[in-house]
């Protein structure tokens, strides 16, 4: 019960964090109040009603070190006093921590709600570049960027046109949309840094990746009708719309107006080549 | 008297004064600092003074063009008449780069539509050959930008001194730009006109060069340096053919009409 020195204060907070891990998921367990002159005496009344009395010395940690340890590990949220807030700052040897509770749990879901996550965010990214919106926060949907649409769209482009290139040159026209897709997006990004825009490189990678969605369709469509009549409108409309989507992220770049064009062609380029591919399978 | 003591007095009080001026002198003495040292067109001004080469800042200063004026420079190298580097601003770099790679597209675009309208009046169905996107692709590019760097390499080896390789580039960058509409205008399945555009395209290109390195070349000490003016036109001419022969030799198999 008395507050024993500080040595052996020391060596026993590892076996508290382990104990009170435990105590956590007692559901009537209240933690100590921090206070500042040992809340040794206080501790055992409350916690240790079913438990040994030989641990009663080792609840004298520190109370704020139990607080801390227990709110980072132990995942059920209903443990009574805690506060309830989803953001939790500590302050741990000195170093500032902030925890978030993001609310969703993906250890332990099944892999089909994971790819079903990653499908809507792929989705609810193609909306957002087939129909911007200008305002709130559905333009900042692109601020958590992934590669995983752009390398979904590449790779459907190319196996659509190299199945139907000649089959002698289809591995050429596979290589070759795979190339032109990566380095060209790669080279747009940094020719718009170049020329003073204010680009996040993945970023710009990802809204020029989903851009090419439309050309997808364009190129999905000519897979299957081989009228040049239904093709060129349906192509020459998917390009415009490539283009015009990708312009749009041109708007918080803040590159001067009278080089904005310099930017834009460069997009247009990359667009037109691929659409000239899709038109000629 | 009590007006000499109050004169005194503020003197004795400017001084503190005027360390209280001191606080907004820094910000005066750097404040042009920045401007004469950033771009020459003052748009990037927030860029660092001193970059390292692997830094994208780095290459800044040689995008610092607006359209207005890339524009009007593929423009004039068609029609070489002065020598367009000299303005105030100095050679570019975006200028070269998307010059050749629009050159490429077109090569792309003319040589397959080339090829469709041949297969499509001589009947016969032909797919187009995709290997020649990759050789457009190498041939550009190799003669675009790895040439002049080797020749920037060779003329300071040989003592030229006023040659610096970002000119280099954009001299044979914009040099290419009158092969853009040639090649869409070889789509045209005329073998007289194919070849008489090719040839004034060789010459107006070739002119440009010759125009815009031989003041460079000039500036050597020894004369003899002047003499790689003949490996350029060689070299030239033979890229002129080796495109005319690959890219614009779509012919209809049987004679039209």
């Amino acid at each position: 019960m008395a507050a024993p020195n500080s040595a052996t204060l020391e060596s026993n907070q590892f076996i508290v964090a382990d104990e009170e891990y435990d105590e956590d998921s007692i559901p009537g367990y209240t933690l100590p109040q921090p206070s500042p002159n040992g809340a040794g005496p206080t501790t055992p009344g409350t916690a240790g009603a079913g438990k040994g009395k030989g641990r009663a010395p080792e609840q004298l940690a520190p109370p704020s070190n139990v607080n801390e340890l227990s709110g980072r590990i132990g995942t059920p949220s209903g443990s009574g006093s805690r506060s309830p807030n989803t953001n939790k700052s500590q302050t741990i040897a000195g170093v500032r921590l902030e925890t978030r509770y993001t609310g969703v749990d993906s250890l332990d879901e099944p892999v089909t709600t994971t790819l079903a996550r990653d499908l809507l965010s792929i989705y609810s990214k193609v909306v957002q570049v087939l129909w911007p919106r200008r305002k709130g926060q559905a333009r900042e949907v692109l601020r958590d960027w992934d590669l995983w649409g752009p390398f979904i769209f590449c790779l459907s482009l190319a196996i659509m046109l190299s199945i139907n290139a000649p089959p002698t040159q289809s591995l050429g026209v596979f290589t070759g949309v795979v190339v032109i897709v990566s380095v060209g997006s790669v080279i747009i990004t940094f020719n718009a840094k170049l020329l003073g825009g204010r680009v996040s490189f993945f970023q710009s990678l990802c809204a020029l990746g989903y851009c090419i969605f439309p050309l997808v369709v364009a190129a999905l469509v000519g897979t299957f009708v081989h009228i040049l009549l239904v093709r060129l409108p349906v192509t020459l409309v998917a390009l415009a719309w490539s283009v015009w989507a990708s312009v749009n992220f041109l708007d918080g770049t803040h590159i001067e107006t009278q080089r904005i064009l310099l930017a834009v062609y460069p997009q247009c380029l990359f667009y037109f080549v691929l659409a000239w591919m899709i038109l000629i399978q | 008297m009590s007006g000499k003591y109050q004169t005194l007095d503020v003197n004795e009080e400017a001084q503190p004064l005027e360390f209280k001026s001191f606080l907004g002198q820094p910000d005066a003495a750097v404040e042009p600092a920045p401007a004469a040292t950033s771009s020459r067109r003052g748009y990037t001004t927030d860029r660092p003074v001193s970059t390292s080469f692997w830094q994208v800042e780095h290459y800044q200063k040689w995008f610092d063009v607006d359209t207005n004026t890339v524009l009007m420079r593929c423009l004039m190298s068609m029609y070489p008449i002065d020598s367009h580097l000299t303005g105030p601003e100095g050679p570019d770099l975006y200028g070269p780069f998307w010059t050749l790679t629009t050159l490429i597209l077109a090569l792309f675009v003319s040589s397959s539509l080339a090829s469709s309208i041949a297969s499509y009046l001589s009947s016969e169905p032909t797919d187009y050959n995709w290997t020649l996107l990759s050789v457009a692709v190498g041939l550009i590019y190799i003669y675009g930008l790895a040439v002049p760097t080797g020749i920037w390499a060779v003329l300071q080896w040989s003592g030229v001194q006023e040659c610096s390789v970002v000119e280099c580039l954009s001299i044979w960058g914009y040099g290419m730009t009158v092969w853009i509409p040639t090649a869409l205008l070889c789509i045209i399945p005329v073998p007289l006109l194919r070849w008489g555009l090719t040839l004034l395209a060789a010459l107006i290109s070739l002119a440009f060069i010759i125009r815009n390195i031989y003041p460079i070349l000039a500036t050597a000490e020894s004369k003899s340096v002047r003499l790689f003016v003949i490996v350029f036109i060689v070299l030239h001419l033979g890229v002129a053919l080796s495109l005319k022969i690959v890219f614009f030799s779509y012919y209809v198999a049987k004679p039209i009409g």
